[in-house]
């Protein structure tokens, strides 16, 4: 079963993923980061923001870039 | 002198005799006397009803196209020869009719004592007593005698079919008026009934010589309905009698929402019958709203408020005030120990507007978080996200009416027929019209084969590939140049429409290079996007096979962009229409039961939008969105989520995978459960309160037309309380006051936070019938066509949606392709509908699977299949079925022992965490006991029933 935050880490390269058709890294990481910021509950916010910060390994680069702008 | 305008503003509950003409010509004409002016194209026997003149008749009924076969309509008119049946003379301009002479009253009564003569004389102890039309005409026209006897020949003796549950067909009360049979092609479009044999020797047939349940027959009832006898008629009524009061209400099962006369002897509800004054329904109703009412009644109901310590333990019956203060105390001291966000709640689809918004008021205001969700997270959220981003509002720009002028038709993964089946009846009406249909679904949906004037385009598409089709379509749209310019110019924001024309009009998007995707052949997609964009009114309507995807949004933007460059919208006959799941799934979205959105959809970081909502309630709110469900589960899991309020769900057969859901539940210190049954959420509860049924309450349902309806209270509810009364309770008992009298206080207050429910109240409600929000000083009384000058958001939004292959991909392991949906007499988890007589349709789900992959795994059909996913493992029935495609696996999730959902995987929608209970890979082979998962469902069900026993007895209930 995955955990919170693997599912968490998911989501977020799923939103870059289908919000990143011929946008350069900046574009896709500012919509995400507006989709972020709308839709994700303080918590999470706060855990993948956490882990962007320690690690952030299997966040595409765009999805890190994206919760560094809502780290912001 | 009477002067009398048709249509509309009719009696409801009288039956005019032939069907309203549309016609914008008025004819004026003079019957008995009496000046009256119609559209031309009425009837005379319809011109007569509305100046209140009624003519005796048997086989016209104005929902039906007039037949002429009874004659007992018979009228003088100047200057003919004979006695013209008025049911099917049209008016003239100038005609003089004369409806009572002795010529005609001789003949009606002649006519009378025909059908009287081979008619049972048994009429005080007939069911139909007192509600009989044969019985009212022979009145009517003053028969005292019938002198040809009735030792003659005669079917008197003809047997009854008593096969279907709800019906009885009792033949020797026949008069061969074939009400019936025009009710079941005209009304419901099912073709089940026909005249067999002729004159004398004519009798009604379902199907061929097969009994009622055997046939065709989907039991509709509209034949009941229409039949003037007691040849059809409700067991109920021939049980208990005729019905003594009624009151107007809408039903409880799906989106459609019809409305229904809820005929009741006391507090009983002997029978339910749609009410014509319904404009979602104008008189038609399915199986589930008309007959499927008695699980209200049902043993299994809870009727007392229980509590308990942990879930191993017997459940205590208690106090409504007992397990209130329980509930309450267990919820303060996990938010004193885990803080405030370590609550949530779900509020329900089935229960009312009133309801939902209290208990996302509770959550807001009382919890003081934002985690508040509901079942519209596993079904429509997408539709609200992507009619957004695109039209603006969250909803379905269109009247069910408005598909009687469309001329292009495309159903995109919905069954109407099975699922909406009082739209699905309208659809077809206009198919039968010549309007064209195309259908995109990876199954041969019965829609396809309904009898229908031109050909329909099906394509089958390959699970999960909807956005590569959708792409296709417009790709041919846009560069064989059938765009509509002139609406995107006007109405369409030119830099969205440049960015998406562009991307459009890439290679890979052509119908060629996706049809290695989607399995479609391109041929058939250029056909069905020529066909679409050429026509008049192109309209679409689409329901889960779109939006449980993990590009469930992105396929709804598609659609949005498909109408928006075909300039489909603002007008009667196109537009964007979700076909909504449950009874009140649009007012449960619509009453800010999502974390980020206050009801009417203002989004909770909306400074503005939140200052009223807090000055209304006097509390400060969050403005941070709260969890969705799935996030609840994980965040149950890992620790820091640990009290639930889930009113009206049962999220333990509801949702994917469910051995992720069962661990979430059962790491909860207080799960707050309010049902009518023991569901299987119920079963992880450590509260349970009494929920109330439709019947039981005051309220209003939102259907997926927009379309407020009243709901009322016809019983008094079982517990003793209505739902919103209990969400009252728990919140004053955590401290948040509340104090409402009446749902319709709760309504005035949505309409003083809401800016699409500005003016809405019951008594509106009262003087309307219903209300189409958005409601607003510029439309005071709503609005049915949506967009039809500009958008919410100012012009249209087109949307890029590039295709990305799901996740879920088939692979040597899970060769197959599962993919799910529901049956016409089941409704969602069933807890209802198997609680009633409908449970003889479908008292199992199974495995639908194509004769070829049962073949190479040596499966014959009524084999149990075990299916496995990558998340867990089932055992069902196999049925064979030419309806699916080679590697395509079907099933429905109507029962909870099935599991349906044990084996879809929480795979998510990427915009909106809506699950992709569509596409699951899995293999199948033949097994010969239940899956693990079904073992132990059946002894911890065991085990929670006889828990409940305990408490039951206990207090000697
Ligand atoms: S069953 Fe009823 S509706 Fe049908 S033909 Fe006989 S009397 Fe008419
Ligand atoms: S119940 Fe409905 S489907 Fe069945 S025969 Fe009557 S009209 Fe037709
Ligand atoms: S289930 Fe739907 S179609 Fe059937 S009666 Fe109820 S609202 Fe109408
Ligand atoms: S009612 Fe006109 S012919 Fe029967």
């Amino acid at each position: 079963m995955q955990t919170e935050l693997e599912h968490l880490i998911q989501m977020a390269n799923q939103i870059v993923a289908n919000n990143s058709f011929q946008k350069d890294i900046e574009q896709t990481a500012a919509t995400t980061a507006n989709h972020l910021q709308k839709f994700w509950a303080r918590s999470m916010k706060k855990q993948i923001i956490d882990y962007a910060a320690q690690d952030g390994s299997d966040l595409s680069p765009a999805a890190k870039l994206a919760v560094q702008q809502l780290a912001s | 002198m009477i002067e009398i305008f048709d249509p509309k503003a009719l009696d409801p509950n009288k039956d005019y005799g032939t069907p309203p003409s549309l016609s914008e010509t008025l004819v004026t004409l003079d019957i008995d006397g009496v000046s009256v002016t119609v559209p031309e194209g009425t009837s005379v026997l319809r011109a007569a009803a509305l100046a209140d003149i009624n003519i005796p008749k048997l086989c016209a009924s104005d929902n039906l196209e007039s037949f002429g076969s009874c004659r007992i309509c018979a009228v003088e008119i100047a200057g003919r020869r004979g006695f013209p049946a008025s049911c099917t003379t049209p008016v003239e301009a100038g005609m003089q009719v004369n409806t009572q002479t002795e010529k005609v009253a001789k003949l009606r009564r002649n006519i009378m004592e025909l059908y009287i003569s081979d008619h049972p004389l048994d009429c005080l102890t007939c069911p139909s007593n007192g509600d009989c039309e044969l019985q009212d005409m022979a009145g009517a026209v003053g028969l005292r005698e019938v002198r040809y006897g009735f030792d003659g020949d005669n079917h008197l003796d003809a047997a009854k079919d008593e096969s279907n549950p709800y019906f009885t067909f009792d033949p020797s009360k026949c008069i061969v008026c074939s009400r019936c049979v025009r009710a079941c092609e005209e009304v419901q479009g099912t073709f089940a009934l026909t005249v067999d044999g002729r004159g004398f020797e004519s009798t009604i047939a379902a199907g061929q010589d097969e009994s009622f349940l055997e046939s065709d027959c989907v039991s509709c009832g509209a034949c009941v309905q229409a039949c003037p006898t007691s040849t059809l008629m409700e067991k109920s009524v021939i049980d208990a009698g005729q019905p003594e009061h009624s009151v107007v209400t809408t039903c409880a099962y799906c989106g459609v929402g019809c409305s229904f006369k809820a005929e009741m002897k006391g507090d009983q509800v002997i029978r339910m019958v749609p009410y014509k004054g319904g404009d979602a329904n104008m008189g038609h109703s399915c199986v589930k709203g008309r007959f499927a009412f008695g699980y209200a009644t049902h043993k299994d109901r809870i009727t007392d408020p229980m509590i308990r310590d942990s879930i191993d333990q017997p459940w205590r019956a208690v106090s409504w005030d007992e397990a209130i203060g329980f509930a309450a105390g267990r919820f303060k001291s996990i938010q004193a120990e885990h803080g405030r966000e370590s609550l949530g709640g779900i509020t329900s689809s089935r229960c009312t507007n009133e309801e939902t918004y209290l208990v996302q008021k509770l959550i807001r205001a009382g919890f003081g978080n934002n985690n508040t969700d509901t079942c519209a997270r596993v079904c429509h959220s997408p539709t609200g996200y992507g009619l957004k981003v695109t039209l603006g509002e969250s909803a379905g720009t269109q009247t069910f009416e408005s598909v009687l002028q469309s001329d292009v038709i495309m159903v995109v993964g919905a069954n109407p027929t099975d699922a909406h089946p009082v739209f699905g009846s309208l659809l077809r009406k206009r198919l039968r019209q010549g309007a064209k249909l195309i259908v995109a679904d990876p199954r041969q949906i019965d829609l396809l084969k309904t009898p229908h004037l031109s050909e329909a385009i099906h394509l089958p598409l390959r699970p999960g590939t909807n956005v590569a089709l959708i792409n296709a379509l417009a790709h041919v749209i846009v560069t064989e140049g059938l765009e509509d310019r002139a609406f995107i110019a006007e109405r369409c924001s030119d830099n969205s429409y440049d960015q998406w024309r562009a991307f459009i009009q890439h290679e890979t998007n052509s119908p060629e290079k996706m049809a290695e995707v989607t399995g479609v052949p391109a041929s058939s997609v250029r056909e069905a996007a020529r066909l679409f964009a050429n026509a008049g009114n192109g309209s679409i309507y689409y329901g889960l096979g779109v939006t449980e995807h993990s590009q469930g949004s992105t396929m709804v933007m598609g659609i949005a962009n498909l109408a928006l460059a075909t300039g489909n919208i603002g007008r009667e006959g196109v537009g964007v229409n979700p076909l909504r799941g449950q009874n009140n799934v649009q007012g449960s979205c619509d009453m800010g039961s999502f974390p980020h959105d206050l009801p009417g959809y203002q989004h909770i970081s909306d400074d503005a939008a939140r200052g009223r909502f807090e000055a209304e309630w006097g509390v400060k709110l969050d403005n941070e969105p709260g969890l969705r469900i799935p996030n609840m589960f994980d965040a149950a899991i890992a620790g820091h989520f640990k009290g639930m309020y889930v009113q009206g769900e049962d999220i333990a057969q509801s949702d994917p995978n469910l051995h992720h859901v069962e661990a979430a539940l059962k790491s909860l210190d207080c799960l707050v459960v309010q049902d009518i049954f023991l569901n299987e959420t119920a079963r992880f509860a450590h509260v349970l309160l009494p929920g109330s049924t439709f019947l039981e309450k005051d309220g209003t349902f939102t259907n997926a037309e927009r379309r407020i309806n009243r709901v009322r209270k016809v019983m008094a509810p079982l517990g003793g309380k209505q739902d919103w009364e209990v969400t009252m309770m728990l919140s004053n008992a955590l401290g948040y006051p509340m104090d409402y009298s009446h749902p319709s206080e709760i309504m005035d207050e949505i309409a003083r936070l809401t800016p699409t429910f500005t003016g809405v109240s019951y008594d509106k409600l009262e003087e309307l019938g219903s209300i189409q929000w958005p409601c607003n000083e510029l439309y005071p009384e709503g609005t049915p066509t949506m967009h039809v000058t500009d958008f919410p958001i100012g012009k249209g939004e087109f949307a890029v949606t590039e295709y990305l292959a799901t996740e879920e991909r088939a692979s040597r392991r899970f060769p197959l392709l599962l993919t799910t949906g529901r049956i016409l007499s089941q409704y969602n988890v069933g807890a209802q509908t198997r609680r009633t007589d409908n449970q003889m349709w479908h008292d199992e789900d199974v495995l639908e699977l194509h004769p070829s992959d049962a073949e190479t795994r040596g499966i014959q059909d009524g084999d149990w299949l075990g299916i496995s996913s990558r998340v867990g493992q089932t055992v069902l029935r196999a049925v064979l079925s030419e309806r699916m495609q080679p590697g395509v696996v079907y099933t429905t999730f109507h029962h909870p022992d099935s599991g349906a959902n044990v084996i879809t995987t929480d795979n998510s929608d990427w915009a909106t965490n809506c699950p992709e209970y569509k596409v699951t890979a899995v293999q199948v082979e033949k097994v010969s006991q239940p899956s693990e998962w079904q073992q132990n469902f059946v002894s911890f069900r065991d085990q929670q029933n006889a828990l409940l026993e305990k408490g039951r007895r206990r207090e000697g209930i």
